[in-house]
């Protein structure tokens, strides 16, 4: 599993099998789920109301410079209304402890196995449409060639709890650029020489049209004028620049899942590099114990004379 | 590159089976004890010169011998930051197993990466060219599984970015 899916599999395990019981049959169920960078997931369903689900999200504290409105990204709230329409209505306020609850009317999931699967896909991928909707509206004035008039210069998108990344909308094209934080200072160095791979990629074959992505120590020129807090990255600044062609269409959502979980699919990457040097290092280790194993003789060998008997030899 | 290794290994073989003639010697000033004579270093009469043979500015080895031990420390070629804390974490882990290497120093002396410490016990039970065999395919093989790890990180971060760049395509 090389890539991120945007559905948490946890949740879409638990609706599927909530969609498969028969709704009158009242089914208690309490879920308290976490997922990568502090997203917390809460699926209730009560007898008393057998065709109705809530899943809550909880998500984590922005850094100062990203605006949320009430404790949403801005146009979460909308993103949502749209992704989900009738299935699902939002809760005003929204549940103790978390950011946004919604109410699915389970009645409404069409009959159609594989439609139903896929409208619960869109459910469990709910973090998705919450935590990229800034993002979705840029790039989709993006597709459309211009730039939305509220959009400012610079703007702060959280992508981590207290971190942010960068946008600078332009009517072409949209810069994101995404400090690079790791606590350790051994993973820091690994994932420097993954993202320099990212800017030869483009080389290889087949990949001309990828966005064109860059690598930096030093904060480029596009984030002056923001705080020092900000820009404290140990692992350097990764610039993406996305044209109208990575927008258009399907690949939108694509588009925004990709650059919303950038640096945990680095993270995870790292993590899987230093889990595949562990064992190599253990073979290693045995196949040196062996050569080691070599030297002792121990074991006493049994020689034959040519008589055919046999004699232990004492040392 | 690779010329300087050969004569670097047979170097530090010579050197090694010249010097591991070691015997039993029981401590002269405490009663009853048998210490490493190189690892305390009280008395001069007990040890021998100590050889340093240096491959490069970055490789060098250190063999220090004395009546009862000997200790072997090595430094490794690093070349960037990324082999650096490969180097660091590959010898470390080895370390942290020295009771099944036995003959390995649970930490390195200061100035090297990592260190050997062979008594006359280990003499008595293993075969003086086998254990020098040991020593010498063991530094062949921190070498090669440094560059190999080094290797496995850029075609993993080659694959990565290829994948992801791919998504968007």
């Amino acid at each position: 599993m090389i890539l991120m899916q945007p559905q948490a599999r946890a949740v879409l395990q638990i609706l599927v099998n909530r969609s498969r019981v028969k709704q009158e049959k009242p089914l208690e169920i309490d879920f308290h789920l976490v997922e990568f960078n502090d997203v917390r997931y809460h699926i209730l369903s009560v007898a008393k109301e057998p065709h109705y689900m809530t899943l809550s999200l909880g998500l984590p504290l922005p850094a100062p410079e990203t605006v949320f409105s009430g404790d949403l990204p801005l146009g979460a709230v909308e993103a949502v209304r749209g992704a989900y329409g009738s299935l699902a209505q939002v809760k005003e306020p929204p549940e103790m402890g978390y950011n946004l609850t919604l109410r699915i009317d389970l009645s409404q999931l069409p009959a159609d196995e594989e439609d139903c699967l896929q409208v619960l896909t869109k459910f469990a991928s709910v973090r998705s449409v919450v935590l990229g909707a800034p993002l979705r509206e840029i790039l989709k004035h993006l597709a459309m060639n211009t730039v939305s008039p509220d959009a400012d210069r610079l703007t702060a998108l959280m992508h981590r709890p207290r971190e942010s990344c960068f946008l600078v909308p332009q009517a072409d094209k949209v810069t994101v650029i995404f400090p690079m934080r790791f606590k350790d200072a051994n993973d820091a160095v690994l994932a420097t020489s993954f993202l320099q791979e990212f800017m030869e990629a483009r080389r290889t074959g087949g990949l001309n049209t990828a966005p064109p992505c860059l690598w930096s120590s030093n904060p480029p020129a596009e984030l002056q004028g923001v705080s020092g807090l900000a820009l404290d990255a140990n692992c350097g600044f990764v610039s993406i620049v996305i044209f109208a062609r990575h927008v258009e269409g399907d690949k939108l959502e694509r588009t925004v899942w990709n650059l919303s979980t950038f640096h945990a699919y680095v993270s995870y990457h790292v993590k899987c590099s230093k889990a595949f040097m562990h064992t190599r290092m253990r073979r290693r280790v045995e196949s040196l114990i062996q050569v080691l194993n070599r030297a002792k003789p121990d074991l006493e060998k049994d020689k034959k004379t040519a008589q055919g008997r046999s004699f232990k030899r004492s040392v | 590159m690779a010329n300087t290794l050969r004569p670097y290994l047979t170097c530090i073989r010579n050197t090694l089976t010249a010097a591991m003639s070691l015997q039993n010697f029981p401590c002269q000033d405490v009663e009853r004890h048998n210490k490493p004579e190189v690892e305390f270093k009280t008395n001069t009469e007990l040890l021998l010169n100590p050889i340093l043979i240096c491959r490069n500015e970055a490789e060098k080895c250190l063999i220090e011998t004395s009546i009862n031990s000997l200790r072997i420390s090595i430094k490794v070629k690093q070349a960037d930051e990324l082999e650096n804390i490969l180097t660091k974490k590959f010898l470390r882990f080895l370390a942290m197993r020295a009771e099944s290497f036995q003959v390995l120093r649970r930490k390195p002396v200061q100035g090297y990466d990592i260190s050997f410490l062979i008594t006359n016990q280990h003499c008595e039970e293993m075969n003086k060219h086998r254990l020098i065999d040991f020593i010498v395919r063991f530094m062949e093989d921190i070498d090669k599984e440094i560059s190999e790890l080094k290797l496995s990180v850029n075609t993993r971060g080659r694959l990565v970015a290829s994948e992801y760049l791919k998504q968007y395509t």
